[in-house]
């Protein structure tokens, strides 16, 4: 596989989070299309990385911070979650209007 | 050869865990589908030449992140409740706006071209060099993600704790 085919791949996964994240109703499928999208990135930054990097350990890391960033977001994501169930009983996104304006 | 099968093997198993993630309307087949689209990225990370990322994805991602988001589905919505029916405007309006994105991008992609580089050294992919990386030149980085890892479990603590009803 060329750069040009993991990178094509990468902008596939991006644009399937992109059309989780606009068309799910359910706060949690929300999140996995977000997990979508950022691996999305670090695919991208990976194949950067092995082909256009004289030093490889600079996308490594930058992959490794991106999936502890991830990690970071989905333990806030999903205590608001929760919370929110228990305050509304539902996690639907159109029914949360509460803070609409 | 097998090499070559390998790597369309795990690009088949991102797509179809992508299209699982993205269309199934039942909450868990979802997170299935993530699970899988993940392990097929952590093979080709492999393929990329990192077998610690790859390790690393599978660790973390698939045996933490998933499974927290397991939890999450099963304290929140009952197993039972049959899953939100689709909303098909909604539906039609995202998968225009998710095409456009990807007629855009993969129509600068196709315009461009990159410049292929001879692969690096094989020592400096070694997991040793990485460490010396992370503790000498990315140290700040590294400290800064410490922090914000303990401040989103203090966060998650302080936002999801009970509230006590004296």
């Amino acid at each position: 596989m060329t750069l040009h085919g993991y990178l094509l791949l990468g902008l596939v996964l991006f644009s399937m989070g992109l059309f989780a994240v606009l068309w799910r109703r359910n706060l949690i499928a929300v999140l996995i299309g977000v997990e979508l999208m950022m691996n999305a990135a670090s695919l991208n930054i990976m194949a950067f990385n092995h082909y256009r990097v004289s030093d490889p350990s600079t996308g490594q890391i930058f992959v490794l911070i991106i999936i502890g960033l991830a990690a970071a977001e989905v333990a806030i994501f999903l205590s608001i979650i929760l919370n929110l169930y228990r305050v509304q009983r539902e996690i639907d996104v159109e029914g949360i209007t509460e803070l609409r304006g | 050869m097998l090499e070559q099968v390998a790597v369309g093997g795990f690009v088949v198993l991102v797509l179809a865990g992508g299209v699982m993630a993205a269309w199934m309307r039942h909450i868990l087949y979802a997170i299935i589908g993530l699970g899988i689209s993940l392990f097929g990225l952590a093979g080709l990370f492999l393929n990329l030449g990192s077998p610690f990322v790859a390790s690393m994805q599978i660790l973390i991602y698939i045996g933490g992140i998933v499974v927290a988001i397991i939890f999450a589905m099963m304290l929140s919505i009952a197993m039972t409740v049959q899953p939100l029916e689709r909303n098909r405007p909604k539906v039609w309006f995202a998968g225009l706006c998710a095409a456009t994105f990807f007629g855009g991008v993969a129509w600068l992609l196709e315009r461009t071209e990159f410049e292929v580089i001879p692969p690096a050294a094989a020592q400096s992919w070694e997991l040793a060099q990485l460490g010396h990386a992370l503790l000498n030149r990315y140290n700040l980085v590294f400290e800064t993600l410490s922090l914000v890892l303990l401040l989103a479990i203090i966060g998650a603590i302080l936002i999801a704790r009970q509230e006590r009803t004296s």
